[in-house]
């Protein structure tokens, strides 16, 4: 494919559409998705039930698929750069956004506490 | 809700009245995290967060507290509707299907529902909405707070889709509004930027489950000015994005089909290349740009995408932004686009993200963009969110105005009520509506001080 048509398409793709690999029809289902992640879902780190269902409501549209090179729960490979940083500042991230990611995650019940808490929940057996 | 009446929450919520009690004041939660909004352009910190896990809950505690309140949806809006340092309230556990009407083609929500997580569940009962938004990831409560609109000649902003919701006002007071019960608060309600009290659920008009088809091209931007009229006609949905420092818009036509789903991701590769090209434009001077982007745009091929209606109308963006958008009458839509692109260009304003350009239905809404007896042309602007957007959208904004324009209330405007009372012939009706149901002004924060009191 001629490059430019290849930028003309990416242009095309990603301007007007926007969808910078947001799931398609042929991605599974997300509610299949975050059943599977938190069937997966590594055991250092726990959520109360409305942290879980916080978490799956606004973290989960981007932990669990990756998209926007979101890091996926559980994938020590893109977590362990993250963690090297440090838990403070990946806090900071969370509260302030970073790159993609909106401040506080669209999650606007949580507070501080909540959002320490599932980064433990999504970094997992890697503390 | 069940078992819960309008009757039972009245009497919580004017109880402490009722016996000559003090209503408590809302008091400052010790080391409440700090509020932002998408785009990162606004911070707050509110006093406290306050999230109901029902409608009587919410009802009960402003029936039985006072002080400031401000409801957030997902944080999306980019004008201050949301900023206190009262208390938030944040209805995202009243979410999700909660009733239909397959004869009618209707379905209630929760409405702190994300408008991104209503398509399955609507699919599932046979329905569809008939537009959404550009993004879908703001609230049902939030989206239609602030008159967010899709695109399409034939389409109306959310706000005009709901037959019917529930408010709780700053009272505690639990009211199911329609056109026959309630109808100016109806009128209001629909597009009331948080202003009313805490609107908990949404009825909307939908249909029945489709396919969409959705069309890309690189058109010159005055060869699609002329004929945007019959293409909007022609079309389920058209629209364009004119590229600043160039001859040419990217151009989306969107139509019914019954062909397979095709809907493929976009690759790395491509996304590379995308990131290349936008690195590219930024790194010349706007002076210099026009030949560079002219030339891209040539080397552009059409492309299609075919999947079920929701997938095709909303996107997801990544790339944070603040914007700018406004309504025109529709007949100086194209005047007031060339004014902005000429702007643009003689002012050499440094900027590469597109404009966007779209036709709105007429509304009966009290305060929606395209509210009234005339249909509108919504023009937008961006700056990515790293960027100081204020230069650009000061040396934009007059220009709106000077076309009659209103702005989009969730996206910046400097506009006050002065100014608003002219573009909304019933805005005055509203202040009216919203002084009678909030005579504390416990729902008012600066930005809505400005909006309504002046």
């Amino acid at each position: 494919m001629n490059r430019l048509l290849k930028l003309g398409l990416a242009v095309t793709l990603l301007l007007v559409l926007g969808s910078c690999g947001e799931t398609t029809d042929s991605a599974p289902e997300p509610v299949a998705d975050i059943e599977a992640a938190e069937a997966d879902a590594p055991t250092a780190g726990t959520l109360t039930a409305r942290q879980m269902q916080q978490w799956s409501d606004s973290c989960a549209l981007c932990h669990v698929t990756g998209v926007a090179d979101a890091p996926v729960i559980g994938n020590s490979e893109q977590w362990q750069a993250r963690q090297a940083q440090g838990k403070d500042v990946l806090l900071a991230h969370t509260l302030e956004g970073f790159n993609s990611m909106p401040p506080l995650g669209y999650c606007m019940s949580c507070e501080t506490d909540d959002f320490s808490a599932m980064i433990d929940f999504m970094i997992g057996d890697l503390q | 809700m069940t078992g819960l009446t309008r009757r039972h929450l009245l009497a919580g919520g004017l109880l402490g009245a009722s016996f000559g009690l003090p209503i408590p004041a809302l008091s400052a939660t010790a080391g409440s995290t700090p509020w932002r909004n998408w785009s990162g352009g606004l911070s707050a910190t509110p006093a406290g967060r306050f999230a109901p896990a029902s409608e009587a809950e919410l009802a009960e505690f402003l029936g039985s507290t006072s002080g400031s309140l401000r409801p957030v949806g997902s944080g999306h809006s980019f004008t201050a509707l949301v900023p206190t340092d009262g208390h938030l309230v944040v209805i995202d556990q009243l979410t999700g299907l909660l009733d239909h009407d397959s004869a009618s083609m209707s379905a209630t929500f929760g409405a702190g529902t994300r408008l991104g997580d209503m398509g399955e569940p609507l699919a599932q009962i046979g329905q569809a909405m008939l537009n959404l938004p550009d993004i879908d990831r703001q609230t049902l409560a939030g989206a239609t707070a602030t008159s967010t609109h899709g695109t399409g000649i034939g389409f109306t902003g959310l706000s005009a889709m709901v037959t019917e919701l529930r408010l709780i006002t700053p009272g505690g007071e639990v009211i199911d509004v329609n056109a026959q019960s309630h109808p100016d608060l109806f009128n209001a309600a629909r597009v009331s930027l948080g202003a009313l009290g805490v609107i908990t659920r949404m009825t909307l008009q939908n249909r029945d489950t489709y396919r969409l088809k959705a069309k890309n091209w690189v058109q010159p931007i005055e060869e699609v000015l002329e004929s945007f009229d019959e293409m909007a006609a022609s079309h389920r949905h058209f629209e364009m994005f004119p590229l600043t420092h160039s001859y040419y818009a990217l151009t989306l036509s969107i139509d019914e089909t019954d062909e397979p789903i095709n809907n493929p991701e976009p690759s790395a590769e491509e996304a590379a290349a995308f990131d290349q090209a936008m690195a590219m434009w930024a790194q010349t001077p706007p002076r210099d740009r026009r030949p560079l982007v002219n030339g891209l745009a040539e080397q552009i091929g059409p492309s299609e995408a075919v999947d079920v209606s929701y997938r095709i109308l909303s996107n997801v963006r990544n790339n944070r932004f603040n914007e700018m958008e406004y309504s025109v009458p529709l007949e100086a839509g194209a005047e007031c686009l060339r004014e902005v692109l000429r702007t643009i260009s003689e002012q050499e304003v440094d900027v590469v993200f597109p404009l966007e350009y779209r036709y709105v239905k007429r509304d009966d809404t009290w305060l929606g963009m395209s509210s009234g007896d005339e249909d509108h042309a919504a023009i937008s602007i961006h700056r990515t969110a790293s960027e100081d957007y204020r230069p650009y959208f000061d040396l934009i904004e007059p220009i709106f105005w000077k076309y009659g324009g209103r702005p989009h209330w969730g996206k910046i405007h400097s506009l006050g009520a002065a100014e608003l009372t002219q573009l909304y012939p019933h805005f005055a009706d509203f202040q009216a509506l919203r002084a009678e149901l909030d005579p504390q002004g416990r729902m008012l924060n600066d930005h809505l001080r400005k909006l309504f009191i002046g």
